[in-house]
């Protein structure tokens, strides 16, 4: 088992030096993974990776602590070096000892997918995609394989393996585009690629049959699709990391703990127990065993994200979401609403359909002002209809007054992970009034 | 000259070159990459965690029937190497199954052949962590953070250095070692007043080794961020909404050519490559030799520039690099290339091919892009404005995925009244067309700053290092709100 002799390799040499290091966790990860990109149509590249990844945590009980990501070629060595240099750090603010690995060992994974990455079996991946039937399309599908060893200085040791199925297509009508992405855990023959190719494909051909019209900036009634939806709630869960805090990079604050921040109609949970998206996991960075909680449930905060570090700078608990740095969730899903798909423009009546997004930046992290631009189809709607197709726009705001102004939540939703969707994301369509939009000046 | 400390060399990787092309490639490239170094964070005047990155691995590009596959790895052993070749050209049958209009190849660029290395007057390697620490430490908490009617709520300080250590074998004849160490420091500093606050974003970097941190004065650097925090949040107010004549520094300047014309003009982006990720280009419309700006712009990218945080000689396509002149006095005059686009175009590359690390196929990448300094003095641009706003810095950007819409939100900026600069103006939002913006210039002046940068693209996404800058530039008649 290559995995147990690396770990076992470095953990001896992390042994061997006596009083440099009181406390250690090493993690030994085997990956593997093959995405086809494509563009015009066809396939741009192929791209295989296969890479083993260490990482070392490695602390003093005075308060030092030493972080060392390697993929190197002599991983022993490299730990020896980090050990000597734990010394060179001055204690730190955010040391907390190390917890016991109270997690269990997992298992998600598609044997096909594994299968397949190991060269036993054949998949059509570029088939099952059904290009031919799409027209002009971009994009990626990507199938991965993942397996990890946790062991640390008290001795616990955690196994775990999972795989992915993900991707996303862009779908070109002439100049009008639709996108949408897919992820899971196993490969259905192509099964959600195919739907959400499909759903971009409609997308395209909407705004295609529909005239290009100019709109004022000023605030609309707008429907985001779960594209943009997944970017903005991943958005409020990485706000939700209590590092985020700590480094004063977000508009969650403390005392919000129990308050309402959003819409009591938007609840939006971290769910790394969820089995059917790839971020599955029964134990964090730490070992620490993982829990599905509501971050924000009816619109009330209900918890930050911590690790053992920042929970105990906070005076609280670790909720189960370290990653090797920073807490940070696994999977993100969005409790579902009752507005169906077939009725949310009915719903919206006149307002704008916005179903894709980037650069979402701040303008100041601490108040949770934003922008974010549109790609895609944006449908301009009237009494329900679409009625015109819109250049980009730009939404602008404060990211709780944008979520404030939730009217509705959909029935349906998709599995979302993509570019600017970074954590595997379960979510509706969502209905949100009074909405800034800016435009350009030609 | 520092070695390439590399564990594989040319002649391990020529036999990957050849082995591939015993399996069917017509064309084969072999990367053994290494980023190695240290990083510290510092909060608050205290550490709170210090690390190490070490990447090393070897990546193997391929063509076969027209269809392009890449693999890579991290374990170096035979069997390793041997596989991580089967599996690029594995892959390259994959895509060249799915190839029907477009089979890819490369152009006819002469393939360099050298060693290179970046100078490091007091090598990163020269002195301990600890005592690098020190001199941050030293530096941040020397700085006067006081401003008065404002709290400093937070300081974050990162250093990260990397060396980059490279060599590369292609089926065409190019062979090529580099070794390029960088520094970075990145901070992000808080600031309230009441209850409004404002954050600062900054980041010093460049090539080469701690003498750096003498030319790049991050103290002052954090002093004048917190004197501009202190004007945003005591001083500034609300200023004149509609169209006026616009100054910008070399910090706006530098990110609107950046985003508005380095990467609209990458020809891979134009091509429809990046269609689904970094989205496509506004050059689509435009051809070589068509005017888009004013006289008065010209934007230039160039690898060539020593000591910058985006230097390189030669690309990961052995390509020699060189100055490509992107926007010349208005007019459309170059696009970025790499082999694969170049080919496409009948033009030859001109060294744009850049891979993050070992895990990262080269696309085609900014280096240094700089808008041209022209021959005013600032003052000059100020005093010849009647009515308008100069931006000094910005706090939000952002662009849409044509490159055709912009948006740039100052932290601190500044009224013109009769080529005066006023009072300071609040959260000055500048929303503008790529080419109504360059076709708004009409100076800019003989100072030139580049500023450093992460440009993020690709699938995965690779962040490589850039600076991008310019002179103070001025644009007449342009909306602001």
């Amino acid at each position: 088992m290559v995995l147990d002799e690396i770990a076992e390799a470095v953990e001896k040499r992390i042994r061997s030096l006596e009083g440099k290091v009181d406390e250690y966790i090493i993690t030994v990860e085997e990956v593997s993974n093959r995405m086809l990109k494509l563009a015009n149509g066809e396939a741009s590249v192929t791209q295989n990776w296969r890479t083993i990844e260490v990482g070392l945590y490695l602390a003093r009980r005075d308060g030092r602590i030493f972080y060392t990501g390697l993929s190197a070629h002599d991983p022993e060595k490299a730990a020896a070096e980090a050990a000597r240099l734990v010394e060179a750090v001055e204690p730190s603010p955010l040391y907390a000892p190390l917890p016991r690995a109270d997690g269990e060992s997992y298992s998600n994974v598609d044997p096909k997918i594994k299968a397949y990455l190991e060269g036993d079996i054949q998949l059509d991946l570029a088939g099952d995609l059904e290009l031919d039937l799409v027209g002009t399309a971009a994009g990626m599908a990507e199938l991965g394989y993942v397996r990890r060893l946790f062991l640390n200085s008290h001795g616990d040791r955690l196994t775990g393996e999972r795989t992915w199925f993900k991707g996303y297509m862009r779908v070109f009508r002439g100049d009008r585009t639709g996108q949408w992405s897919w992820t899971g855990v196993n490969y259905d023959n192509g099964e959600r690629a195919r739907k959400a190719i499909q759903v971009a494909r409609g997308l395209a051909e909407e705004c295609e049959k529909l005239p290009l019209e100019k709109i004022e900036p000023g605030e609309y009634r707008v429907l985001l699709s779960p594209m943009i939806a997944g970017n903005l709630v991943n958005e409020v869960l990485f706000a939700a990391s209590a590092a985020r805090l700590i480094f004063a990079m977000t508009w969650i604050k403390p005392e919000m703990l129990g308050q309402r921040v959003v819409s009591d109609k938007l609840t939006i949970i971290d769910a790394p127990r969820r089995k059917d998206l790839p971020e599955y996991t029964l134990h964090d960075a730490e070992g620490v065993k993982t829990r599905d909680k509501p971050v924000i449930a009816e619109g009330v905060l209900q918890t930050l994200l911590h690790n053992t570090k920042t929970a105990k700078l906070m005076g609280t608990e670790t909720t189960g979401n370290a990653g090797l740095i920073m807490p940070e969730p696994f999977n993100i899903i969005v409790k579902p609403g009752d507005l169906g798909e077939e009725e949310q423009l009915e719903a919206l009546g006149e307002g704008i359909y916005v179903t894709n997004n980037w650069y979402t930046r701040y303008q100041n992290y601490v108040e949770g002002t934003f922008s974010t631009v549109s790609r895609d189809a944006v449908i301009l709607v009237k009494n329900g209809k679409p009625s015109a197709c819109l250049n980009r726009i730009r939404i602008t705001g404060k990211i709780q007054e944008l979520f404030a102004n939730v009217e509705a939540v959909g029935k349906t939703r998709w599995p979302m992970e993509w570019w600017e969707v970074p954590k595997p994301t379960l979510t509706p369509h969502i209905l949100i009034s009074k909405t800034k939009i800016s435009l350009p000046t030609i | 000259m520092a070695a390439v400390h590399a564990p594989l060399g040319v002649d391990d990787l020529e036999k990957l070159v050849e082995k591939a092309l015993s399996l069917g490639a017509s064309y084969a490239e072999a990367r053994y990459h290494s980023l190695g170094g240290h990083q510290v964070g510092i909060m608050n005047g205290r550490v709170f965690a210090a690390g190490t990155t070490m990447l090393s691995g070897v990546a193997v590009r391929v063509i076969v029937d027209g269809g392009l596959g890449f693999a890579s790895t991290n374990r170096l052993t035979r069997d390793s190497l041997e596989r991580v070749v089967a599996e690029a050209v594995s892959a390259a049958r994959l895509s060249a199954s799915t190839v029907k209009k477009s089979p890819v190849k490369m152009d006819d660029s002469p393939q360099g052949t050298a060693r290179y290395s970046v100078y490091e007057k007091e090598p990163l390697s020269s002195i301990e962590l600890a005592d690098k620490i020190a001199l941050i430490q030293e530096r941040v908490k020397s700085a006067d953070l006081s401003y008065e009617g404002i709290e400093v709520k937070g300081l974050t300080v990162f250093y990260e250095e990397l060396t980059e250590e490279k060599v590369l074998v292609t089926s065409d004849g190019g062979m090529v070692e580099a070794r390029i160490p960088r520094v970075s420091i990145f901070y992000n500093i808080t600031a309230k007043n009441g209850s409004e606050t404002r954050n600062r974003f900054y980041h010093i970097a460049w090539s080469g080794g701690l003498e750096g941190l003498d030319r790049e004065d991050l103290r002052e650097a954090l002093e004048d961020d917190v004197r501009s925090l202190g004007i945003a949040l005591v001083k500034a107010r609300k200023g004149p909404k509609g169209e006026v004549d616009v100054v910008l520094s070399p910090e706006l300047a530098g990110i609107a050519v950046h985003e508005s014309i380095g990467h609209p003009s990458e020809a891979d982006r134009i091509l429809g490559r990046e269609a689904a990720q970094a989205g496509l280009s506004y050059w689509r419309e435009y051809k070589v030799g068509d005017r888009l700006g004013s006289e008065a712009s010209t934007v230039i990218d160039d690898p060539t520039i020593p000591g910058t945080f985006g230097f390189y000689l030669y690309d990961d396509e052995a390509v020699p690099a060189r100055p490509r002149y992107l926007l010349l006095e208005g007019r459309i005059w170059e696009m970025l290339q790499n082999r694969e686009t170049a080919a496409v175009y009948g033009v030859r590359s001109n060294g744009a091919a850049r891979a993050r690390d070992y895990k990262s196929e080269p696309i085609v990448r900014m280096a240094n892009t700089y808008f041209a300094p022209g021959d005013y003095t600032f003052e000059e641009l100020v005093e010849d404005v009647k009515e308008g706003v100069y931006i000094k810095k910005f706090m939000e950007w952002n662009i849409d995925d044509y490159r055709w819409g912009a948006r740039y939100v100052g932290l601190e900026a500044y009224e013109i009244r009769n080529g005066r600069l006023g009072d300071p103006l609040k959260d000055v939002v500048l929303e503008i067309t790529s080419p109504r913006f360059y076709s708004s210039v009409d100076a800019a002046a003989r100072d030139l700053k580049l500023y450093p940068g992460f440009c993020g693209k690709g699938e995965p996404m690779q962040g490589v290092p850039v600076t991008m800058g310019g002179p103070h530039i001025r644009l007449r008649g342009v909306v602001v709100r």
